[in-house]
């Protein structure tokens, strides 16, 4: 491997963890790939799909993986990036290879079920957000007006927690968040093993995003008008209270919501949700 | 002909005690972790420190405390036995839920969260040793060596040892960990201390906290590793026959000690 005069290499070597279909193992792979400058590992990724060999010149299949937005909002593109959990698209090869030179290492993320190499389902992390409720209902048949005004300080607290992009970095990151992959049964029907599915996601951790989701909506003067209900599904099995404080989350959010001061306040309406709820029924 | 529809399994069965109470369960493993065995813990290391003022203060404290007499029992399986064992069969729960994954996110809080697990697996081996080697519970497995009236000679002879004496140190610091670290945790999940700020705060104070029962804690072991053990079974043989007289067992006579 050659340098040019500025110091980067002509080419860089690319190690990728494949998996064929959902549930069949994985292997490591090798590409390698000539350097071009502003490269991030979207456009990495589209060199090796055209090239479709691997570094030792065996034609294989095009490596897949998701992006949409290339602008680090849509979260699609969630991969491990030399072992960190970030997006693909603002992880840029110059810095990757100050980083670790030579070679850059692709990962899909662990927790959530692998659909084909770096491409993964994300489908619990969703529906963690339908669980909790994360959404302001205002949909009816007459115009019920305007809703209450928001102070300020409201605004500013709320504004970073509507900036997550549901991208699952902090699911990756959580001791707490362990991987559920479940297989359809034999006989089992599609209907049916979505509702298996969606049983087991609702009791394990629900995860940091919806916690801080359940957050913003609880403090929205018209989302508050649900604020029971949110509780009720944060203090239900695998709510809140199976977070166990090592706060990666916050240490991983690209978007850098401020995760753990939304768990402290969940635990705090928690705390007090549950104390009334005690005292009222 | 449709197939019948397969047998639930187990998993279908609906949600377990433990599910259905996973909130109540996890917030009462937390207070329990505070009130009342981290109380008590408080309680226990400054008893034992109070060994460094000599064998009669100390055994003043252990008589005061089974002055209790029949209701001891009741007393520690309340207050002691019952939470701990609540904590730390809880405790392993959670523990077998988790991942802890130090190697690809290495931040300290990571690092106190796994070691807070680590901690509360040596805790739990530890006071099961301590219980087992002091504890008149342990006497038919070859422990129990704790005499009432003999509190601070005979604790001092079984802490003789240098491996009980590392073994002692690394269960406390393990205990003093957990328990401080476990005080800033709980302020977060019942949401006392919100803010990174406030939780910054919270840490020095947790911090400050565990150093001082640490030092309480280190400061009982080094008592009892003073004790002269000769003169500390004299002095509780001294306080034996004054507590007979006072209960009207041995006539009370001046200088009893001298015989």
């Amino acid at each position: 491997m050659g340098s040019h005069s500025n110091g980067h290499p002509q080419s860089f070597s690319v190690r990728i963890l494949r998996q064929d279909a959902p549930g069949a193992k994985s292997y490591w792979e090798r590409h390698r790939v000539a350097y071009e400058r502003d490269m991030n590992v979207i456009s990495v990724l589209q060199r090796i799909a055209a090239q479709s060999k691997s570094a030792d010149g065996q034609p294989v299949a095009p490596v897949a993986w998701d992006c949409n937005c290339l602008e680090e909002v849509c979260g699609a593109c969630t991969m491990l990036v030399n072992g960190r959990t970030r997006q693909a698209c603002t992880a840029l090869v110059d810095k990757l290879l100050e980083e670790n030179p030579g070679e850059i290492e692709l990962q899909p993320m662990s927790k959530f079920p692998v659909v084909r190499d770096l491409l993964v389902d994300r489908r619990r992390l969703f529906r963690a957000l339908q669980k909790v409720n994360a959404w302001v209902p205002v949909d009816g048949y007459y115009d019920k007006g305007p809703g209450p005004r928001m102070s300020q300080e409201n605004q500013s607290q709320a504004y970073p927690l509507s900036e997550c992009m549901s991208c699952g970095c902090c699911l990756e990151a959580c001791p707490q968040y362990t991987k559920i992959e479940l297989t359809r049964r034999e006989g089992e029907s599609e209907a049916e093993f979505r509702k298996r599915e969606t049983a087991a996601f609702d009791a394990a951790f629900v995860g940091a995003h919806a916690i801080s989701q359940v957050m913003l909506f609880n403090n929205h003067p018209t989302g508050q008008m649900n604020a029971g209900e949110r509780m009720d599904a944060l203090t239900a099995e695998g709510g809140v209270q199976v977070c166990g404080n090592a706060q990666n989350c916050v240490a991983v959010c690209p978007k850098n919501i401020p995760l753990t001061t939304s768990i402290a306040r969940a635990g705090r309406a928690a705390t007090v949700h549950s104390i009334r709820k005690w005292f009222d029924r | 002909m449709e197939k019948p529809a397969p047998p639930p399994s187990s998993g279908d069965a609906g949600p377990s005690f433990l599910a259905r109470h996973e909130f109540l369960l996890r917030r009462l493993h937390s207070l329990s972790g505070l009130i009342p065995v981290g109380a008590y813990m408080v309680v226990h290391l400054a008893t034992n420190a109070s060994v460094l003022a000599g064998a009669a203060t100390f055994q003043g404290n252990v008589d005061k405390i089974h002055a209790l007499g029949p209701i001891l029992p009741l007393v520690e399986w309340t207050f002691i036995f019952i939470p701990i064992l609540f904590h730390a069969l809880f405790g392993f729960v959670i523990i077998a839920g988790a991942l802890p994954n130090t190697s690809s996110y290495p931040y300290a809080k990571n690092y106190r969260y796994t070691l807070q697990r680590i901690t509360g697996v040596l805790a739990f081996v530890y006071i099961a040793f301590h219980i087992w080697q002091l504890h008149h519970y342990g006497e038919p497995f070859g422990g129990g060596k704790f005499e009432v009236d003999h509190a601070t000679s005979s604790t001092a002879v079984a802490l003789d040892s240098l491996p009980v004496k590392i073994a002692y140190a690394v269960g406390l610091l393990a205990c003093v960990y957990h328990l401080a670290n476990g005080i800033w945790t709980m302020g977060i999940t019942w949401g006392v201390w919100v803010s990174p700020a406030a939780q910054r705060r919270a840490d020095y104070v947790c911090a400050g906290f565990g150093v001082l029962i640490a030092v309480v804690g280190l400061g009982a072991m080094q008592g009892f590793g003073d004790v002269n053990v000769d003169e500390a079974r004299e002095t509780e043989n001294r306080l034996i026959e004054v507590k007979e007289m006072l209960k009207g067992e041995r006539p009370v006579t001046q200088g009893a000690s001298a015989k």
